[in-house]
């Protein structure tokens, strides 16, 4: 029903609805009423455009960003801050006359692209621990490199009910389900391994739990009620699968014995409660305690020896601009087809997929996915396997990748499509 | 790690049996079943392979060939496990083939099998009771698996069972590594030294990651232990952690008694020096070289010596240099290609230290004895030193008539340096970009860009401040500088001559005179100039913690002159100074 609102709202004129209308009516004669920032290949730093657009959003200017029109390029009104902004990070834009911008909407109305209201520059909220590397995480590097201002949330604000202070929020390679990525053998005696365990265990008692897994389920809960109140959630690497598993795992012992003193049910997997996972169903349990692995979830294994599976390549679906914008939105990109990457949890096995999930990127013929997307109550929640775009085959103390060597990266712009994501009008969100 | 070499070795060698044999004998292929599952391996044919190996296996089943051969066959297929049934068949029949064992092994501890890889340890261990090929594939199944605490759990019961303390050490110490435990990995490596001094390579790579804060008690512990191993050990540590010339006195007091022995050891340790890049790193080098040259005789000795010579001179230490060069060239029984080898190395090292007539010389006399390259390098390395010691004038006449391009260039900073700024401009531009290296290319670059914008002719308190800077005098040259600025419009070559001044006010640490030159040199007449002398301002700013001002300074660049070729520069500092990429 939403979606056939949509498709008749939008037949019925997309001008019409869009915020800036009335300036295409007003004034046909005047040049350079508009700045397009290209998302294609004539854009310098793709990346820091994201930046831009999100700023000028800031500034309570109201753009559109054009689905499928020059790879999801932006609209902005003519300003002379967006232009300083632009000039100073390196982002390429285009003044254009009224008289283009018909055009360029005339286009839109022809093919498969929409033009989107973006109205309003979301909140940004990353999960992290007060300690943790700054440079560890991909959406935090893509967030400072592109100059877009978040807060930093932990155990402590999740379980204070702050969340509602913010409209977006990231999780990393958080292990939700509280065993310390399963790095607490194969690494004892590493001295980040001891201040995160000491961190975590300190943080537990704290909020009043018995141990780590059980304080990590109940963040997990209360994450999952941010999205069900109309939260937009954007998880990656690790955090994806062990949300889910933490959700799933109520009255069931699926932590290995170093992290809560009794070892796992090893019954566990036919005892889950799928119904509570935002994404995933069905999934089988990793039962040792020494393999950093926690389900088949994730296709590639990264960390199990001989059932790793090599990297490929991961292509975008093309959905229907007019039918499907947000699906549209969050795969926006210069490039179709991108190189994978490794990550705790790379990928996502096509049978452990809920049917409602949207699949958003895959790899041809593997039986895993990439990137997928789906809707609890109110809001949402996106997926995207895989630590770092830019690094794919990633090492404990690797050194920080630095963006400005990757402007371009494809990988880094399906993480900005998400931040940009929730700025777009609350009627678009809805499909 | 290490623990698994031995059935790696195995399996190279059945690789090159493989090979061997489909290179001898194609036709036998199509009768031996062996031979057939050999060559299919050899193709590729991996599927093919394991039926044929497992159609070896039917009739055999503890053939240690044929296990090793589908073990291989099914890890590019992606199915390891599936060699489980031919294992305990293998097993079954009695089999007290360490390479069989090997692989059961690997096949129990990929499946995370720790029962079952403990009773196959046990078998092995029980065939050969004095063997560490039991407890050490059993370790490495399981550190393959992560399993770090069950394989040192291994490796201890293995050392129990054979009663030996310094049983596999170097599989204990490489563990102890991995879990971040330095001081255990120490221990265990001093142990495995003694009997196998080869892992010495091994054990310094290993151990010279131990963080920054550990060390001190790392080499306290080491430096208790007496044995000769570990005095080594101690040594090589040293020098990689910072005073390798403390590391050559200890190691020289602790050398062996045999001569040969000595020679090892210092050779050794040589090696280790070689990979440092620190004047002590050089000394001790030097030393060392000495050392050797002391414990050989003949050509050898000598190539020591002037090897050590010029370290010496590399560490900065020109007296020890020409010492050990003066004895080389003298001595009537240095070889002459050695001796003048020296003797080149010894004008060098005279010239450097300022030395010049000397220079000159012992190199005429050399002349016609070297060859013309060497001669003409050594002759223009001599020009160089009396521009430097002002002997403008014993320059000039030295290059009259030298029309190479390395001549054009000389000619041009002699020029410069009398202040004749035309003449300086013509020589540069005649010399081109191929005179000298890339560097002295670039350095020209940069003066002709200096006195371009200039138009007087002659200005001799420039060339008298760029003289300064060239002696490495450069209170002198910044002084000068400011001076003949003040008497240039910024836009005739007053601005380039206050940004330089700047650049070197800052490299001296005077932050204030650097900022003033460098916000004088930022004149908008000088639009070629300000963009340079933001940037640098930039830096200085945000290096003196005003973050906010350099930040203003960039952006004012970036704005101000959008198509200057330093503008992504300028981008970057910003990114840096908001945080917005790592400082690597």
């Amino acid at each position: 029903m939403k979606r056939r609102d949509f498709v008749r709202i939008t037949a019925a004129g997309a001008a019409a609805l869009s915020p800036l209308a009335p300036r295409l009516l007003r004034s046909p004669q005047r040049m350079a009423d508009w700045l397009l920032v290209p998302m294609d290949d004539a854009q310098s730093d793709h990346l820091k455009a994201y930046g831009v657009c999100y700023r000028a959003l800031q500034r309570g200017v109201k753009a559109e960003w054009l689905l499928n029109y020059r790879s999801g390029s932006f609209l902005l009104p003519m300003e002379s801050a967006a232009q300083r902004d632009a000039a100073l990070a390196g982002v390429s834009l285009e003044t254009i006359d009224d008289a283009r911008a018909s055009s360029i909407r005339g286009e839109i109305q022809d093919g498969n692209m929409d033009a989107i209201p973006l109205e309003k520059a979301p909140k940004v909220a990353v999960y992290a621990p007060p300690n943790a590397a700054p440079w560890d995480d991909a959406v935090t590097m893509a967030l400072d490199y592109a100059g877009i201002k978040y807060d930093k949330v932990w155990d402590a604000e999740v379980m204070g009910q702050q969340l509602k202070k913010w409209d977006w929020l990231h999780l990393h390679h958080e292990d939700f389900t509280g065993q310390y990525s399963k790095f607490y053998l194969s690494y004892a005696g590493a001295p980040w391994l001891a201040d995160m365990v000491q961190q975590n265990t300190a943080m537990a008692h704290t909020l009043g739990f018995p141990n780590v897994p059980a304080e990590k389920r109940a963040v997990a809960q209360t994450i999952a009620k941010f999205v069900e109140g109309g939260g937009f959630l954007f998880a990656m690497c690790a955090a994806t699968e062990t949300l889910d598993l933490a959700l799933a795992s109520e009255g069931v012992d699926i932590a290995a014995a170093y992290a809560d003193g009794t070892p796992m049910d090893p019954d566990a997997s036919r005892k889950m409660h799928w119904d509570q996972a935002l994404a995933f169903h069905d999934a089988r349990l990793e039962t040792s305690p020494t393999t950093s692995v926690y389900s088949d979830i994730d296709g590639h294994q990264v960390n199990s020896g001989d059932r790793r599976q090599p990297l490929g390549s991961f292509t975008l679906f093309n959905f229907s601009a007019k039918i499907d914008p947000v699906a549209t939105m969050l795969v926006q990109s210069h490039r179709d087809v991108i190189p994978d990457f490794y990550g705790l949890t790379t990928s996502f096995t096509r049978h452990t997929l809920k049917s409602s999930d949207t699949v958003l990127a895959d790899e041809h013929g593997a039986p895993w996915v990439k990137y997928i997307h789906g809707e609890r109550g109110q809001g949402t929640w996106t997926f995207f396997g895989g630590h770092d775009p830019e690094d794919p085959q990633h090492q404990i103390g690797d050194a920080p990748t630095d963006l400005s060597l990757h402007p371009h990266s494809p990988g880094y712009r399906l993480i900005l499509n998400n931040v940009l994501f929730p700025a777009a009008r609350k009627k678009e969100l809805k499909t | 790690m290490s623990a698994v070499r031995p059935i790696r070795s195995a399996l190279v060698f059945a690789a090159g049996m493989l090979a061997w044999l489909a290179s001898a004998a194609p036709l036998r292929a199509q009768q031996d079943p062996m031979n057939r599952a050999f060559d299919l391996e050899r193709r590729g044919e991996y599927a093919a392979a394991v039926d044929a190996y497992r159609a070896i296996l039917a009739a055999k089943p503890a053939d240690a060939t044929a296990i090793l051969g589908l073990e291989r066959s099914l890890i590019p297929l992606n199915r390891p496990a599936d060699i489980m049934p031919q294992i305990r068949a293998a097993l079954d029949a009695g089999t007290r083939s360490p390479a069989i064992f090997g692989a059961a092994l690997r096949a129990y501890g990929a499946a995370g099998q720790p029962d079952s890889l403990r009773k196959v340890a046990a078998r092995w261990a029980q065939a050969e009771p004095a063997e560490e090929g039991p407890y050490r594939e059993w370790g490495a199944a399981l550190a393959a698996r992560h399993d770090f605490g069950g394989a040192k759990a291994a490796l201890l019961e293995g050392r129990a069972r054979l009663g030996r303390p310094d049983a596999l050490a170097a599989e204990l110490a490489q563990l102890a590594v991995a879990s971040g435990d330095y001081s255990s990995a120490l221990h265990e490596w001093a142990l495995a030294l003694r009997r196998l001094p080869g892992y010495r390579i091994t054990a310094v790579a290993q151990l010279a990651q131990a963080p920054e804060r550990e060390r001190p008690e790392l080499l306290a512990q080491i430096d208790r232990e007496t044995d000769p191993s570990a005095r080594r050990l101690s040594a090589d540590l040293r020098a990689r952690w910072g005073d390798p010339l403390r590391a050559y006195r200890d190691l020289v007091a602790a050398l062996p008694p045999e001569r040969g022995q000595q020679v090892d050891v210092l050779r050794q340790f040589l090696d280790v020096l070689r990979t440092l890049n620190s004047a002590d790193s050089r000394q001790a080098q030097a030393m060392t070289l000495e050392a050797l040259a002391e414990r050989a005789t003949g050509p050898q000795a000598a190539r020591y010596r002037l090897d050590a010579a010029q370290a010496w001179s590399d560490a900065g230490k020109p007296e020890e240099a020409r010492r050990v060069l003066a004895a080389l060239a003298s001595d009537k029984g240095t070889p002459p290609q050695l001796a003048s080898g020296a003797s080149l190395t010894l004008i060098g090292v005279l010239i450097d230290e300022g030395k010049t007539d000397e220079a000159d010389r012992q190199l005429r006399a050399l002349q016609g004895t070297v060859s013309a390259d060497d001669y003409a390098a050594l002759r223009r390395r001599l020009l160089q030193g009396w521009i430097r010691a002002g002997n403008l004038a014993r320059a000039d006449s030295a290059l009259a008539g030298d029309s190479t391009v390395d001549g054009l260039a000389l000619a041009g900073r002699v020029a410069l340096f009398r202040g004749d700024l035309a003449g300086a401009r013509r020589r540069f531009e005649a010399a081109g970009p191929y005179a000298g290296n890339r560097d002295d290319a670039t350095e020209r670059t940069a003066l002709i860009a200096l006195i371009q914008p200039i138009t007087a002719e002659s200005l001799p308190a420039l060339g008298d401040a760029l003289l300064a800077l060239e002696r490495g005098d450069s209170a002198a040259a910044a002084q000068g500088l400011d001076q003949v600025a003040g008497t240039l419009k910024p836009g005739e070559g007053g601005a380039e001559l206050r940004l330089l001044a700047g650049r070197i006010a800052r490299a001296r640490g005077n932050t204030a005179l650097a900022e003033r030159q460098l916000r004088a040199a930022d004149a908008a007449d000088a639009p070629a100039t300000a963009p340079a002398a933001e940037l640098e301002l930039a830096r200085l700013l945000a290096a003196t913690g005003r973050s906010g001002d350099a930040s203003q300074t960039l952006e004012h660049l970036i704005l101000t002159y959008p198509q200057s070729a330093l503008v992504p520069q300028a981008r970057h500092e910003l990114d840096l100074i908001r945080g917005g990429v790592p400082r690597t």
